[in-house]
């Protein structure tokens, strides 16, 4: 009876005319940005942050929230219509979604896709509302070697997922480690890595960071490379699937759901892991496998319930344990600092109306999307129509200004642009952001539960081999990185063979 | 790979070094009470370990495979990158002394009427265009407090 009693609390929160509006905005700058190709949902999330200072936690929770799960609906758009994933968890859904196009089915790709979001969506809102106090409990049992052990874990599963190298993913997430340690030391209150710049006395700003790493460093790699925009001209009449594409769609929405959802509560997992991996599955099960690539509506229908639901199950650890699982939770774990808010299992008793409030805004923001997304595709194909000259430089000027928004200091807007020339050399050299920016977050934290445990060891290392759960975590971590060195040596035996 | 992997194994290798010696000087500190440089200390080690790792594999790869890379590709499309680069690294350096105004508008005249070879009619309509909305938006409705400069006297 309490998850009710709390629900209609949430209700009581979202359905403020004030939060109402955030949420609409929140979605509809996600669509926006899901549509756009070259501006992802956490560049938008970290351009945005500086806007909500002015407003409540909970109207700027609710609004960031909207801004992510909303790009995950409006990627599918470009995906389908252009051949260009608008957010990367959409690439796989050009395989099957643009052929349909082609074909001249762009509506029922498109309403399909739409549906299967919102039906993934809504199933992940559920899902977070029941087991979010069940994990919160849980968490309250957690001492400072079981924290820095999860955090390990978390780390070390991004870093398992990213794409490219592990070895680089690791070394990724130990420069993030470094960089999270500049600044102000907590506990003895020294200042490290500083040297007497008063711009790094507060350490470096996750938000710089990601719009450089993520904004700056997408336009300058879109300007490299001529992006072609050939948009299927068709009339979107038929939205409305068929009763057979309903047919055809309901296995692979219903699984891709839920695979979408567990995938999402990993840390280091999410919706881009959580599409790809329903397409593969769909594929796998599906009755004509030589459809797929050809225009197949599975193909469309799992991948975007999948990462819908996996965006939603993403919120999992960050409201109950404080533990952002990929690059966007990351700077939404960061709103809410900067917002006073520390997020984990003692949020629940301390901000209610917060994660109540943004749970159940989440119901309401999805089904702004259908309303959003259906009657108005031809207008996100207008926006599509917006030539790459003039929006490069409208991404650059809000990177700008949402930098410098921060403090009020063009040192922000240094720190945020030599992180954007990193961010370029990162991708020609190989080197995945992702991990460097949940190091960079999750750094003081695990710093402290590191430092804290051994204090109250006195110096002894058992202490994270002692507990079970700190234990079982560090297994699960040991194992990450051993698997691929073994998987790999088989390769190579088989290769030499 | 192997180019790119020897340059950027080199600079991580140094990378990690230096954050050890300067994690030193730091303090270290002891088992029960550790230092303020104790963790850095040790990721440092874990870096260069890593960038060696990375660095043996690519020496390895390159007698192997004799492989030849450009990292940067041949694209002529970079110097527009760089360019941007620069104009918005002075964007950083004069919204201050100048003010939003006045530097908004000059990156949107360079990008648009010289990067892109836009008509100056539509450059200087759409920098109008954009500067004006961008102040009115983030300035008036979301209250930012973007730089005056040397419209400061303007008082608007």
């Amino acid at each position: 009876m309490d998850v009710i009693h709390n629900v209609l609390f949430g209700f009581q929160v979202a359905l403020q005319p004030i939060n109402l509006m955030y949420c609409f905005m929140g979605t509809l700058i996600g669509t926006l940005v899901g549509v756009l190709p070259g501006l992802g949902p956490a560049a938008a999330i970290a351009l945005l942050l500086p806007s909500t200072f002015h407003t409540t936690p909970v109207s700027a929770t609710i609004m960031l929230a909207g801004i992510y799960y909303g790009a995950m609906y409006g990627g599918s758009t470009t995906s389908i219509l252009v051949n260009i994933p608008g957010e990367a968890a959409s690439v796989v859904t050009c395989l099957d979604g643009h052929k349909m196009a082609l074909k001249g089915r762009a509506g029922p790709a498109l309403g399909i896709a739409a549906f299967g979001s919102f039906i993934a969506g809504t199933f992940g809102v559920i899902a977070l509302t029941i087991t979010g106090p069940l994990l919160s409990g849980v968490a309250l049992r957690f001492g400072p070697p079981e924290y820095f052990a999860m955090m390990i874990v978390g780390i070390t599963v991004l870093t398992y997922l990213s794409s490219g190298s592990m070895l680089k993913s690791l070394l990724m997430a130990a420069v993030g480690l470094i960089l999270g340690g500049i600044g102000m030391d907590a506990i003895s209150g020294k200042y490290r890595f500083t040297y007497g710049l008063q711009v790094l006395a507060d350490g470096v700003g996750l938000v710089p960071v990601v719009m450089g790493l993520f904004g700056i460093t997408e336009v300058l790699e879109n300007l490299e490379t001529e992006i072609k925009r050939d948009i299927v001209s068709t009339k979107f009449k038929n939205l409305f699937p068929t009763l057979q594409d309903w047919k055809d769609s309901a296995g692979p929405i219903g699984r891709g759901t839920i695979l979408g959802f567990f995938l999402g509560l990993v840390p280091g997992g999410g919706a881009i892991i959580a599409s790809f991996a329903s397409y593969a599955i769909e594929k796998k099960v599906a009755k004509n496998p030589e459809e797929f690539g050809h225009g197949a509506i599975q193909g469309v229908a799992g991948p975007e319930s999948a990462n819908n639901s996996a965006a939603s199950g993403n919120f999992i650890p960050l409201l109950t344990l404080g533990i952002p699982c990929n690059a966007v939770m990351a700077i939404l774990l960061g709103a809410l600092m900067i917002h006073g808010l520390q997020p984990g299992p003692l949020l629940m008793t301390k901000a209610p109306d917060l994660f109540w409030g943004t749970i159940v805004s989440m119901y309401i923001g999805n089904v702004m999307l259908l309303v959003l997304n259906l009657p108005l595709i031809g207008l996100w194909v207008k926006v599509l129509k917006v030539p790459y000259y003039l929006l490069y430089p409208l991404i650059l000027l809000f990177c700008l200004i949402g930098a410098y928004s921060l403090n009020n200091s063009a040192g922000d807007v240094l720190v945020m642009l030599i992180f954007g020339i990193v961010g370029y050399l990162m991708r020609k050299f190989r080197y995945d952001g992702a991990p460097l920016v949940l190091a960079l977050v999750l750094g003081p934290m695990l710093e402290e539960a590191f430092r804290q445990s051994l204090m109250l060891s006195k110096g002894d290392f058992s202490i994270f081999i002692s507990r079970p759960l700190s234990l079982a975590f560090l297994i699960i971590a040991a194992l990450l990185i051993i698997l691929p060195i073994i998987t790999q040596r088989k390769k190579l035996a088989t290769l030499e063979e | 790979m192997s180019k790119s992997d020897k340059i950027s194994g080199f600079f991580w290798l140094l990378f990690g070094i230096l954050v050890s010696v300067e994690s030193a000087r730091l303090g270290l500190g002891t088992l029960h009470r550790p230092g303020p440089g104790f963790l850095f200390f040790y990721t440092g080690i874990f870096v260069s370990i890593i960038s060696l790792i990375i660095l043996t594999s690519a020496f390895l790869t390159n007698k192997m495979e004799g492989v030849r890379e450009n990292i940067f590709g041949a694209s002529r499309n970079i110097w527009k990158a760089v360019y941007v680069l620069i104009a918005i690294f002075l964007y950083a350096l004069l919204m201050e002394p100048l003010g939003f105004i006045p530097v908004t508008l000059l990156l949107f005249l360079f990008i648009l009427g010289i990067l892109e070879r836009k008509r100056w009619i539509v450059t200087m309509l759409t920098s109008v265009a954009v500067t004006a909305a961008a102040y009115l938006i983030f300035e008036t409705a979301l209250q930012s407090q973007l730089p005056k400069g040397v419209l400061e006297f303007l008082r608007f």
